[in-house]
């Protein structure tokens, strides 16, 4: 799943391009409401009268500050009457600002109004900086206005590798079994849905599955087949009821919750179906487990208890809960230590939780977190098929590309299994490398071998992400560095930042004025469009950034010149008017960002586990998270464990929210 | 506003083309062969083409000198038709996202919707309206095929990544995925493995699995009644994709007898003893790229010629784009439309283009070749090759760029280029659904009217 979701929230969950001060009184509400149970009611009656304040004075704010700036700046262009500029419509966002629709919207609204992209250069009167702040100031308030709510937990089908892995984990079969499954695609909602090819693959798979019997090498899957013999039919006195309980049992594993009793029904009803077709004891079990196999109980997680009518959000139970954790860390079904947890329930308790994720992360199953999640933040998951001018690189063959992937897994694997700061995904002294990558470095004479290898970094520009060449490969383009790209990657990747969209139909840098351009360095020539207004507000801020990577070549290489033979000009300037000469300045002054650095990746983190966009109350759980976080030094491991015992991972809405007042035709 | 069901009147007066008999086959009765159904295919090409290769002259000189990009269909080009003059879905509010549009807008003829951008939420599309219709008369309701996996890690202007890569929508809210390896399609075809299409062979899919899918089908909607509300909208597109899988081994089953009857001397009502015989299909051991395209042509015609299936899309490639190192360069197709008329990038676009369009003219050059009835296979089906852009350089799609092979069972008057039509996307799928004989109910995305000018 939840590769699936990280792409898409690059884009929407980047919060601010300055750093907005998060505040108030969150110190106290923050480590109670966003907990999984508040003991201490005399405390939460404090956090609910806090949040009430919060509320009116977001009301408030509302009415004053934003309310009459979007009347004033962009209602005209911005309404339900079409045309409406741009498909952004403020009407409907006045009235109920705090929906849960609206939330990419008023993140854009913060972005163009903080860029001074909005409102456009030729209206009559342009907002001044104060106004501009205190719209946005306002906006960032929203989050009071949203009741709580930890959002819906809807059913989801598991993702290709998810499958694979679970079949993998059954029966020992290999992951590869799956390979003809179409694969996911990024996005809401398209998990949930299902097609008839899919549905005739997950049939043929299974099928697949029970001819291999003689390969299961799990624990389960050589139990299972122990039982799936006719041998073993002669000490049985009961065909059915053995029938049943083998169902009873092998559905527990493969529906990752108990059976209920409708639900074993069902399944001895397809026992029976088999021994019909006289496919004798053991194909009439065989064809049980198939069917198994295409229920919506396996395919999909689904909850253990049926919620009580009338209720609106409700704890997960201890199944849900568990599967939940294991898919999000390992990608894969519940081990028979989770199972065993949530059997007694006692995974509902937030220091199990917690020492569980811990174990987790400590399996090298977790693995699966940096494919799903790690390897899509740092924008590695292409790097293997992306195009390469390969007479400029010929390097770049898979071998060195795994290489680079390889780098930055053990490095991200090793800033949680050792528990270390966020922090240290900016500046490190340390990587992992082998001979092929280190030639990258110039460190081909220190490092030998194909083997990856921990190596200590003496070079200050290099250690962390932003040294790493699979990152500077994948945000180059094939034949030369983009300082425009790495600057948007710094951004929105490492610092977790909005940056709107260029407006349709600007020119690439190949198409501006061949002459003009014809003499000048790559930063020369980027520089030019900045002297276009309209370009000028955004790439102030996105250039400079890259420029400070712009010793680093197209595959990370370390350079002093450009390609046109011009010095390399490393120096710029971060918004906030901190100032750098080289990308080991740059790093320093980015890792003094602490705090940005750990919000972005809390929220990325929360969305990836919850698979599903973060909006209203989602950012509140964020603030208090964040809290907890930096109370701990910004320690990785006490991120994720903060993230999993949080509300909205631990709870969900089962009615359906409020119907909208979008007013689309 | 216009009410929509005064609309359907209007247009109902403009649905002046004859319904054509969808059934084909399905009503012929004693053994007494009857006329061959209507297929319809749906050919991707992404990024547009250079114009002045790709439009012909004028209509006089189309059938004398076809344009450089359509040599390849010279041989058969009496049985193509072009029409200039419809114009793509407008952008709107995506802008900045051409390319997520014009594959997702090819077939739908509308615009996601952008209060759901990041959703999959657009509209059916036309096969699928055609498959939801005739699907019902074959083993297959539709086959969707594509060379490369249909996954794309960016969402320009918030958009869903399934648009990049998807052009079937199966309702507005479910991108239908294509296969992409030619031996899971063999095996989906015709339930086996190797490349005989002899239906006596016990397939995969049996009877029993049929009984076995009833009985999960009926614990599914028992966990159906348990669960929330908006759980139960996501658990009804597994129920709905059982019921289709059933129907699929129904069909096949139907199919297995008649191969029976066919093999003990009883002479099946759909095929002519002239009909040709079922093609080969090789699946290529190397990775070049004309052959792998080529492979996936041959599962389409065959498709199409067994009746497995009436309806097909086939994404030669998304718009995430490909290299065709058998042309002689390695550039990504998407890099070399950005061409500002720069002669070398004009020139491998061309390229590119030819070579697309020369897969296509496979595919229809075979159909051409096998014998159906009293014609050809390709006389009975409404083969369409495009792109959701005009030219790649600009983004733009005034003027759509097609091609149609194939005369639709008589729909259609081929051998013309029309140089003057009037009209959108959706008029033009609107008009080839009614050509294969599908009713519907209701115009295709932007449409207005039928084209009557391609009778």
């Amino acid at each position: 799943m939840h590769k699936l979701f990280e792409s898409m929230n690059r884009r929407v969950c980047g919060p601010r391009i300055t750093f907005i001060v998060v505040v108030l009184s969150l110190v106290v509400m923050g480590q109670l409401t966003c907990t999984a149970d508040d003991a201490d009611a005399s405390v939460k009656d404090t956090t609910d009268s806090e949040y009430d304040t919060q509320k009116a004075d977001a009301e408030k704010v509302f009415r004053k500050r934003v309310t009459p700036f979007i009347k004033k700046y962009c209602i005209d262009c911005h309404q339900s009457s079409r045309p409406t500029e741009g498909g952004v419509n403020f009407t409907p966002a006045l009235d109920k600002p705090w929906e849960a629709a609206f939330t990419q919207q008023w993140k854009k609204a913060i972005a163009r109004v903080r860029a001074h992209d909005m409102p456009p250069e030729d209206v009559d009167e342009q907002p001044d900086d104060q106004d501009r702040q205190a719209f946005i100031d306002g906006v960032e308030k929203l989050k009071y206005l949203s009741p709580k709510d930890p959002g819906p937990f809807i059913i989801r089908r598991l993702t290709k590798v998810e499958y694979s892995n679970t079949l993998r984990d059954l029966f020992g079969v290999d992951p590869s079994i799956a390979d003809d499954l179409p694969d996911d695609v990024a996005g809401a909602g398209y998990l949930n849905s299902l097609t008839p090819l899919q549905m005739e693959h997950y049939l043929s798979i299974a099928k697949k599955v029970l001819d291999r019997m003689d390969a299961w090498d799990a624990p389960s899957g050589k139990e299972l087949r122990k039982r799936l013999t006719e041998e073993s039919l002669g000490s049985v006195p009961d065909a059915r009821l053995e029938a049943q309980s083998v169902a009873r049992d092998f559905a527990r594993l493969a529906y990752r919750r108990p059976p209920s009793d409708a639900e074993v029904e069902v399944l001895r009803a397809v026992f029976d179906l088999g021994i019909q077709n006289e496919l004798g004891y053991a194909g009439a079990l065989r064809l049980m487990i198939q069917a198994i196999l295409v229920s919506p109980q396996f395919l999909f997680i689904t909850p253990a208890e049926v919620a009580d009518s009338g209720s609106e959000i409700v704890p997960l139970d201890g199944y849900q809960l568990a599967s939940r954790l294991s898919y999000f860390l390992w990608a894969t079904m519940p081990d028979d230590e989770l199972a065993a947890l949530a059997d007694s329930g006692k995974i509902l308790e937030p220091e199990i939780l917690q020492s569980q994720a811990n174990r987790l992360l400590a399996d090298a199953r977790s693995r699966a977190l940096f494919d799903g999640f790690g390897a899509q933040w740092l924008g590695l998951g292409d790097l293997h098929d992306k195009t390469f001018d390969m007479d400029k690189y010929p390097q770049m063959t898979g071998e060195l590309r795994s290489a680079m992937y390889d780098e930055a897994r053990l490095f991200f694997e090793s800033v949680v299994h050792e528990n270390r700061s966020v922090v240290n995904f900016v500046d490190s002294d340390y990587t992992f490398l082998n001979a092929s990558l280190a030639a990258v470095y110039g460190l081909e004479n220190t490092v030998i071998g194909a083997e990856m290898q921990r190596v200590t970094l003496t070079d200050a520009n290099r250690g962390g992400v932003l040294g790493m060449p699979g990152v500077l490969a994948a945000t180059s383009f094939p034949n030369r560095t983009s300082p425009v790209k790495r600057g948007v990657w710094v951004l929105e990747q490492v610092l977790g930042e909005n940056v709107p969209s260029a407006p349709p139909d600007v020119p690439e840098l190949d198409k501006q004025d061949k002459e003009k351009a014809a003499n000048l360095t790559l930063r020369e020539r980027t520089e030019l469009h900045r002297t276009n207004a309209v370009c000028a507000n955004c790439h102030s801020i996105l250039d400079p950034i890259g420029f400070g990577l712009e010793n680093f070549d197209g595959i990370g290489r370390w350079r002093e010149t450009d390609d046109t033979g011009g010095a390399i000009d490393a120096s710029g300037e971060l918004p906030g008017g901190k100032s750098f000469t080289s990308p080991q300045e740059l790093k320093r002054i980015l890792a003094g960002r602490t705090d940005d650095i750990a919000r972005n990746l809390v929220r990325r983190l929360l969305a990836y586990a919850l698979c599903r966009n973060l909006d209203g109350y989602d950012e509140i759980v964020v603030d208090c998270l964040m809290i907890e976080v930096a109370a701990d030094g910004y320690r990785m491991q006490t991120l994720i464990n903060k993230v999993v015992t949080s509300y909205p991972f631990t709870h969900r809405r089962i009615i359906d929210q409020p119907t909208s007042t979008l007013t689309s035709e | 506003m216009l009410h929509r069901r005064t609309y359907l009147k209007g247009l109902g007066a403009a649905l002046s083309l004859p319904l054509f008999d969808a059934m084909g086959w399905a009503d012929s009765v004693d053994g007494k062969t009857a006329k061959p159904p209507v297929r319809l295919g749906f050919m991707y090409m992404p990024h547009g083409v250079i114009m002045d290769q790709f439009w012909p002259k004028d209509a006089e000189s189309f059938l004398s000198s076809p344009p450089p990009a359509l040599e390849s269909l010279r041989p058969i080009i009496g049985q193509c038709l072009m029409m200039k003059g419809i114009s793509g879905v407008a952008n709107g509010p995506f802008s900045g996202a051409p390319h997520a549009l014009e594959l997702s807008t090819w077939l739908t003829a509308t615009l996601p919707n952008p209060d759901k951008r990041n959703e999959v939420n657009i509209a059916i599309s036309a096969d699928q309206i055609a498959a939801n219709y005739v699907g019902a008369f074959t083993t297959l309701p539709s086959l969707e095929l594509a060379t490369m996996p249909q996954t794309w890690k960016e969402n320009q202007a918030g958009l869903n990544e399934a648009y990049y890569s998807h052009c079937s929508f199966r309702s507005p809210t479910q991108a239908v995925p294509a296969e992409i390896n030619p031996r899971s399609v063999l095996n989906r075809l015709f339930n086996k493995n190797d490349g005989s299409v002899d239906d006596a062979v016990p397939g995969q899919l049996t009877a029993l699995d049929r009984s076995m899918l009833d009985l999960v089908l009926g614990g599914a909607r028992d966990l159906r009644r348990t669960l929330p509300h908006n759980d139960q909208q996501k658990l009804d597109e597994y129920l709905d994709s059982v019921r289709s899988v059933e129907r699929r081994i129904a069909a096949i089953e139907v199919r297995q007898k008649e191969a029976a009857m066919e093999k003990a001397g009883v002479r099946s009502s759909k095929r002519n003893e002239a009909d040709s015989p079922p093609i080969e299909i090789k699946i290529p051991e190397g990775d070049k790229r004309s052959e792998y395209m080529q492979v996936m042509c041959d599962l389409n015609v065959l498709a199409f010629q067994s009746d497995t299936t009436r309806v097909s899309t086939y994404i030669g490639s998304t718009p995430n784009g490909v290299s065709y190192p058998e042309l002689g360069f390695n550039d990504h197709h998407h890099s070399q439309t950005h061409h500002d008329n720069e002669a070398e990038k004009v020139n491998k676009v061309a390229k590119i283009t030819e070579f697309n369009i020369a897969q296509f003219a496979y595919m229809v050059k075979k159909m051409h070749s096998l014998k159906e009835g009293d014609g050809t296979l390709l006389d009975n089906c409404i083969m369409m090759w495009g792109s959701g852009l005009e030219d790649g350089n600009k983004h733009t799609r005034e003027n759509l760029p097609f091609i149609i092979a194939g005369r639709g069972g008589g729909s259609i008057k081929t051998g013309r280029f029309l140089p003057d039509t009037k009209g959108n996307q959706g008029d033009l799928l609107t008009t080839l659904l009614a050509c294969a004989g599908v009713p519907i109910d209701r115009p295709v995305g932007i449409a207005t009217k039928q084209l009557l000018e391609i009778m």
